[in-house]
Parts: C-alpha cells; structure tokens; sequence
C-alpha cells in the first residue's frame, strides 16, 4: 500500500540519518584529560581531583572571540580534561541571571555554573540569592572596588570604548569624539548593540557624553550627542556586526577595544582595521564572575575560577586585548605576557565608573534613547 | 448529499488522467520570474560578500575543515524528522476531528495553534525549564530528556504551520463524503485516517514538513538554553568577530536544507493518487 | 442526511441523540494533552508572572505601563507590518504558488519552487538582515543601479523592513495554498469556459470564492508570522523600529535590569490580540464559506 511504502522510506530515511549521526558523534574525539600533574599554584590538589570527577562545566554567554575566551576554554579543558558546554554565546547578562533562575531545580545540561556578566548584575545577582561565595587563590591581588566583600562576584577583566575603523571605506580616521559628527563621515557610525538593552552600547553613549560635557555621574549629554549624530546623518541604526564593518555598511564601529582588535586580527587586513581609542571620553567597562548557587558541577566551577585568576588565564585574557583585573599585579611581579601587553593600547586616563553610578546611567540612557534618537522613517 | 459513494472508493490506487497543461501565459512566466529574482537576488548578494575573503573560497573552506558543521547539522535534521513526524501524528487526526465532528472548537484549536507565534521562545524554553527540572518528569535533568524536550518545543513551534496546512489541504477534499464512503465500506477510524486521509493530504503534509525542518535547522533560542548541540547554536559560535565565514555558513546550511527538503519531496511524492468523488462539493 | 446504517453498526453514535462530545472528544486528546503540557504550562507561567512585580508581589500595575505611548505605537507598528506583509505576502504569494501550479510553466519549477520556498520560509533573523544590506546596503550589488537611477533607498526604514519579511512571507504563503490550488479541478475552468465565461468571470465567481476559507486562513497565519517576528527587525534597525516584539527582548534580555513584568505584560498584551484577530477571521471564514453551499 502507497502510504505503508512512504511510511517505510520515512522510517529508513530517519533511522539511516540516525546511524550516521551516531558515527560521527562517537568517532569525534574529546580533549584527552593530561596524563601529568595537572595543577595552579595556590590550588588544593583536591579541588582538583573532585573537579575531574565531575568532568564537566556549563558556561554560558561566552563567545570565544570575546577577550580570547577560546583559548581560555580550551586551555582549560587540555589541562584538566574537563568538557565545556557553552550555553548561548549571544546572550546578555539578564539571559544569565534568567537561566540560573529558570534551573534552580535542574542539574542537568541547562544548568549554567558560572556566569560573567556586567557589572551590575553581580550585586544583583547576589540579591536575588543566585550565587555561591568563592575565593580565589588570588583574592588578594583584586581591587576592592570590584569584588565582593563576602566573596560572592568579583571583577575579570575591562576594557575600553574605541572606534573600530573599516580604512578601505574611511580615508580619514577619526581621532575623537568630536570628529565623527563631521560631515565627511555621513552614513558611516554604528554602536555595536541597543543602548536600551546592550551594555557595550550603552557604555558608548556614555562616553560621548562625557566628551561632551559629561561626567560618570551625568549621562545626558551622551544622549545629546547621538540625536546630533543622527540628525547630521552620520548615525546608522543597527546593530553592528563584523561584517558590516567589513562590508562598509557601519565602516565606523564603537566597541570594546578588545572585540575592534579581535575583529583587526581575524580579518587580517581584508579590509584593513584600525583601531581608535578616542582622545577624549576614555570609558571603560568592566565585567564580573559569579558562580551559580544551584551549580550542577560546583568544584568545576571554582577550578574554573582558579584557572581564570591563576597567572596563565589572566594572560590568556590579556592575549585577548582585554585588561585583566589583576594586571597590576602582574606587571608588578614581572609576569605579564610582555607581547600581549606591547599591543595593547593606550588607555591611559579611562574612566571606570561605580555602581551607582553605572545604575543611574543606565537608567538614563535606556530609558532616554527611544525618544531622543527616534526612527519613525517610513 | 449526493450518494454516488460506491464507484469513487475504485478509484483508489488509480492515477488521475494526466493535466493536459494549456501553454504558460506571459503573465504567469512574468510572475515567476518577478519571485525568482527576488528570492535570488539577497543569496547573490551574500554570495558576493563571501567571496571577498582571502584567499577565494576560504569561508568555505569551514564546512570541511570543522567536524562540528556536520556533527550538528546531521543532529538538527534527526530532530527536525522526529518533530516532523509527531507533529503530524497529533495535527492530523485533530484538524480532521475538528473538520469533520467538531466545527465549535475550530477557533478555540486554532488559537492553541496560533498561540507559539506570540510565546517569545525565550519564554518558552524558560517555561519548560522550571516546569520540567524537578518534579514528577524531571526531563531537563539527563541528555536524552533534553532532546525530548527539543522536540516537544519543536512541536510546538510547528503547530501554526502544520496546523494550517493540513486544514488547507482538508478543506480542498471532500472529507465528509470521503469518511462515509469509507465508512459504508466497514473501514474504522483508524483505517480512514491513514489509508483514506493520508494519502490525500500528500501534498499539505510535504509543505508542513518543509516548514517545519526549516524551523528546526534554524532555530536557536530554545537549542542553545537546553544546551543541545544543534546547528543553530553552532553557527553563532561561528560568527563571533568574523565577516565572512557567517555568510558562507549561511548559503551552505541554505543549500544543504534545499537538499534535504528534495528528499524528503521525493520519499513522500510516491504515487500520486487521489481520490475524486465525483459530484461532491 | 441519514446516517447509513453500517456507521450505526461501527459503534459510533445515533444520530438523533448524539452527544456530540461523546467519541469525537478522543480524536483531539492526544493534541489537546501535548499543547498543555507544553505550550499551555509556558504560557500560564508567562500570564503569572505579568501580574507579579518585581518584589514577587501580585499587581496589576505592569498592565498599566502597556498604555504608555511608547509601548502602544508599538502595537500599532507591529499590527501595521504585520497586516501589510500578510496582505502583500499573501497575494503575491498566491500569485506564484498559481503561477507554478496552474500557470502552465514546466513542472520541474513546481517542486523547485516548493522545496526553495521550505527554505526561505525561516530565512530570517541575522542572516537575512545581512543579505539585504548585501543587496541594498552600502556595497549592496543591486546599490550601483539604483543610484544610476537616480533614487536612494533607506534601507532602515520601516518599509525596508517590511520588504525583508515579505521574504520569508511569500515562501509560506506559496507552500500553505498549494492544496488548496490544486483542488480547484480542472473541469470546473473549461466547464466556465465552456459556458462562455472570461476569465475575469471564472475567478470571480468560481476560484475566488472556493478559495477565500483558505486564502483567509493563510493570511492570518501570515499575519501571526509577521508579528512574532522579532530578530530581523532588531538586527535591521538596531532596535530604533519600535515594534512589540523588541520592546519585549528590551525588557526580558540584555543587560540592563529592566523591570520583566512589563516584559511579559506585552507578551500577553500579544496573545490577546492574537485572539481578537482569530476572532474576526473565524467570523469571515463563517460567512465566505457560507457562499460555498
């Protein structure tokens, strides 16, 4: 009979798919644990041993382009053996905090065990009884201003807003602020995400407020300038990506000095990149680590965090283009990675803003962005 | 309603004549080409892009060199048949119940139906997380539980277009006359449904099936929170701070899914025989 | 209409005192027990939390926000673009599925046609953003021949936006109406014809009333397409359209610590004019189909 005959054909399709899905995914092969001491200085060798035993670890929101974190994983992983699950590499802090909390009751693969997130969202995070305190081998060597007294998030890494610039498209680089509201740069600057939801995008909005009148206490001006941005045309209303870059679409891009490097370098001169910290308005933000209270592998997750703290994962970071929060105390005591520390930047006189202060700008510029700079183009 | 039931049920089995096609008209060949350049024109420009890397074709060259692009792309299409194949099995039987005996729930099944366009997928898989993470079905907790709740989610995902498409193809036979002529035959529910109904739904079923893999191929939202290793997730640990390859990615998974969908259009063509009750309608 | 008696000898019951809820029920069960739990138990858990502050306290107060105007023109924007891609997607859709079943093109376009547009059907989010700004954008390869012509698109705006979905509109509205052209039966054009009607007249009177239950149905799914549609715009526009679905994302991702209530409220907000719009097309369907008999 016809739909007996289909039914089998289906049948077969599927379970013929279904074999070759299994091949493949049995024949790939998995990091091999290290035969030899694995071990960080500071580190209990138990803490170890139980963090293999749980043999895996669920990230999430970490892309690995983003301050190298793909070395970092897969350092980690070849040290330890232990598999990484990345959760959602796209997502935005409140996905984190959201997915702690939709799984409080689950250990299974949905589980995220650490999170890093912006700023904000440690303390917050904490509030809302989400994280587990931990104190890393190198507690000591964090500033205070950006950790947690009890030990429940501490700061990783900053950066700086620079101009990510497409020099096939752009013959004249901008220097400052001031420069991109000139004419010749029409159709030509982008933030890499929402002011109203994206932290990268907000903290550039920040910064050209503060070029132009600002404080870290006074967001406003920020605002003020982008509705000049694009009245004069020169603001393009999307979210830029890497290829838009590329393609000329948002040849201009304020971003993180760590994703404009990462993109210069994966590019690799097709187009040309340069990267621009801007003169004035220098702002830098940073972001924190937190383990989950509800940690499925809780002894991977502090493994985790020794290995980001440890002098090796703070490089790693650093090979990234990305301040680590101990950087100090690397240069002090002599060893800082000195070629990743040669490329980067400039940032002398940035700005890191407190909590209270990224709380009521965030306010401002989330709330003020819709009707300040308006799309209603039909 | 006419009785001529006892002749059509012969037909069964038999091809209808072959469509003596009277010759394209300009109009239509204009129509066609309007779409085809349209749909043709934004994949030309991808492909543009993506050939702008260095060297020529290096974008590509991600398909063969990472072992990933297959592993979970070959895992979204064993998902996106199993969806298939169970939503099916659930929209069928209700869009002909509801047809045939149950026209009140009509708009109360459709709102169920139309209901995943509006749930965000976040919210949806956030849902299924808390719901399903202790309790008496703790599906979130093990590897094999999360991929069933993929495919529940998929489901879901697919009912407005399965849904819509059975109903469509429903509507363009006559089930009613179909039922009891089967039925003064001594055929049970069953046997109607899948000898008698089946069949004609050939072509409804294929356009559900299409839309439903492509659905699943790429989706990301509810994949990459149940932590499944699916394409969708997959692809936006690619893009990252690279310009090209994401453009490759995406014309290669496009013509991979074309593929697919080929095969599938040819395992479900079979016979094309329809049963005509003359008279009816 | 009587019932034969061989339906009555299969158990199914009487017609005269039929409980019309008796056997028929069991047909949507397997259906009915799938949608709650899963659909239905997400969405109770989203219409909870709508009425929750952020304390955890019920309230009603996140409803109160969805009159802000803000958030209002952003149903209208949604509901406008939804509308528009539906109606547009649906005729030019239907224009091309008839083309290549009716049309009298060759036949291999047909399966070509369908299993492209099974494709195309979810071609949306970030990849379809960005071959529109392949096509039209700065170094768009279409770019050179509109400026030639003299015109500038703003590939930002609204109706930029709304020519992007139609790319994933079309393709579903051309796979859904298949069936339905399929049935129109060959005979009943030539017996049109051979009574002597144009073919303005066959479609009035003959096609286009068959097909309006279906054509209708197709839209409104195109419409609930469109105005769920959320990543395309959002990576189109960078969240400067305001449309429902991204004052949705504002609220329930990113980075800034919203307040989710509202978020939610919107998304209820969302539900619910789905189910006045299914309310007004089930009303139309009642009467085309009415014309059928």
């Amino acid at each position: 009979m016809t739909s007996k005959r289909t039914m089998a054909r289906a049948f077969s399709l599927v379970a013929g798919l279904a074999l070759v899905v299994g091949a493949c995914t049995s024949g790939g092969g998995g990091a091999g644990a290290s035969g030899g001491a694995a071990s960080l200085p500071g580190v209990q060798q138990s803490l170890i041993d139980a963090a293999k035993g749980e043999g895996n670890l669920t990230t999430i929101a970490l892309p690995r382009s983003w301050c190298n974190y793909g070395e970092v994983i897969d350092g980690f992983t070849s040290k330890f053996g232990i598999k990484i699950n990345g959760l959602n590499p796209d997502g935005g802090s409140k996905d984190e905090v959201e997915a702690i909390k939709a799984n409080k009751d689950n250990k299974g693969p949905a589980a995220p065990d650490v999170i890093d997130v912006g700023l904000s969202f440690g303390p917050d995070a904490k509030g809302q009884d989400l994280l587990q305190p931990y104190k890393v081998a190198g507690w000591a060597s964090i500033p205070d201003s950006n950790k947690d007294p009890d030990g429940f998030w501490y700061g990783d890494y900053y950066g700086v807003l620079s101009f990510e610039v497409n020099t096939n498209a752009v013959k004249n680089v901008p220097a400052d602020w001031s420069d991109l509201l000139k004419p010749e740069y029409k159709g030509q600057v982008a933030l890499a995400g929402d002011p109203t939801a994206s932290n990268q995008a907000i903290s550039g909005v920040w910064a050209a407020g503060i070029a132009n009148g600002g404080s870290l206490d006074n967001a406003q001006p920020g605002l003020t300038y982008f509705k000049q941005l694009n009245d004069a045309g020169n603001f393009v209303p999307i979210i830029a990506k890497t290829a838009n870059v590329a393609s000329g679409d948002a040849p201009i891009r304020i971003a993180w000095t760590y994703n404009a490097l990462a993109d210069k370098d994966s590019l690799k001169g097709n187009p040309p990149i340069t990267v621009v910290v801007p003169k004035s308005g220098r702002f830098g933000g940073v972001y924190v680590q937190g383990i989950s209270k509800f940690a499925p592998h809780p002894n991977a997750a502090k493994l985790w965090m020794e290995w980001l703290y440890s002098d090796e994962g703070q490089n790693l970071w650093l090979k990234g283009y990305c301040n680590p929060i101990r950087y100090d105390d690397l240069v002090k005591r002599g060893v800082v990675n000195k070629d990743a520390q040669a490329k980067l930047p400039d940032t002398t006189g940035a700005l890191l803003p407190t909590l209270d202060q990224i709380t009521k700008a965030t306010d401002v510029i989330s709330k003020g962005w819709p009707t300040t700079v308006n799309v209603t183009v039909k | 309603m006419s009785g001529r039931a006892p002749g059509a049920l012969e037909t069964i089995g038999a091809s209808p004549p072959p469509r003596r096609r009277r010759p394209g008209s300009l109009v239509w060949w204009i129509v066609f080409i309007l779409g085809f350049l349209y749909f043709f024109l934004p994949l030309l420009g991808t492909f543009a892009f993506s050939m702008r890397s260095q060297p020529l074709f290096s974008a590509y060259a991600v398909v063969v060199d990472d072992p990933q692009f297959a592993r979970t792309l070959l895992y979204s299409f064993v998902v996106g048949l199993i969806t298939i194949l169970v939503s099916i099995v659930l929209i069928v039987p209700t869009a002909y119940w509801v047809r045939l005996r149950l026209p009140r729930l009509r708009p109360y099944i459709e709102f169920i139906t139309l209901l995943p366009f509006v749930i965000p997928p976040i919210i949806l898989v956030f849902g299924l997380l808390r719901s399903y993470s202790g309790g008496p079905l703790p599906l979130a907790g093990s590897d094999t539980g999360s991929d069933v709740l993929l495919v529940a989610a998929y489901v879901v995902l697919s009912f407005p277009y399965m849904y819509r498409a059975v109903d469509t193809g429903l509507r363009s036979i006559d089930v009613r006359s179909l039922t009891e002529a089967s039925q003064s035959l001594g055929a049970g529910w069953f046997t109607i449904l899948v000898r008698v109904i089946f069949p004609n739904l050939r072509v409804s079923l294929l356009s559900g099936a299409f839309l439903t893999l492509a659905i699943v191929v790429g989706e990301f939202t509810i994949a990459t929170f149940l932590g499944r290793p699916a394409f969708g997730p997959y692809i936006s640990l690619l893009g990252g701070n690279k310009a090209y390859e994401p453009a490759a990615v995406s014309l290669i998974s496009f013509g991979l899914t074309w593929i697919a969908m080929g095969v599938i259009g040819l395992v479900g063509r079979g016979s094309r025989s329809r049963i005509q009750v003359a008279g009816a309608h | 209409m009587t019932a034969s008696p061989s339906l009555i000898a299969q158990g199914a019951p009487p017609a005269r005192h039929e409980r019309r809820f008796g056997w028929a029920w069991l047909g949507v069960v397997p259906f009915l027990v799938f949608a709650v739990a899963f659909l239905v138990l997400p969405t109770v858990y989203l219409l909870v939390n709508s009425l929750t502050d952020s304390a955890g306290n019920p309230t009603l107060g996140n409803y109160a926000h969805l009159s802000e105007p803000n958030l209002a023109d952003a149903y209208w924007a949604s509901i406008e673009i939804s509308l528009v891609t539906a109606i547009g997607g649906g005729i030019f859709g239907f224009l091309l599925a008839y083309a290549v079943i009716a049309g009298g093109l060759p036949s291999f376009l047909r399966s070509a046609l369908t299993t492209f547009c099974g494709v195309a059907s979810n071609f949306a989010g970030v990849p379809l953003a960005l071959a529109f700004t392949f096509t039209l954008g700065a170094s768009g390869i279409l770019t050179p021949f509109i400026k030639a012509l003299g015109l500038s698109l703003n590939i930002y705006s609204k109706t930029s936006l709304e020519l992007a979905y139609l790319y994933f509109q079309f393709p579903l509205m051309v796979l859904i109406i298949a069936p339905a052209i399929d049935g129109l039966k060959r005979d009943w054009r030539e017996a049109a014809e051979n009574m002597g009607a144009s073919s303005f007249q066959y479609w009035r009177h003959v096609a286009f009333p068959i097909l309006l239950p279906s054509l209708l149905g197709t839209i409104i799914l195109l419409f609930g397409n469109a105005f769920g549609a959320q990543a395309t715009a959002y990576q189109l526009s960078g969240g400067t359209i305001n449309i429902v679905t991204i004052a949705i994302t504002r609220q329930i991702r990113g980075d800034v610590a919203n307040d989710p209530g509202v978020g939610y409220a919107l998304a209820i907000g969302m539900v619910v004019i789905m189910g006045v719009s299914i309310a007004a097309y089930t009303f139309l369907q009642r009467r085309s189909e009415r014309w059928l008999r």
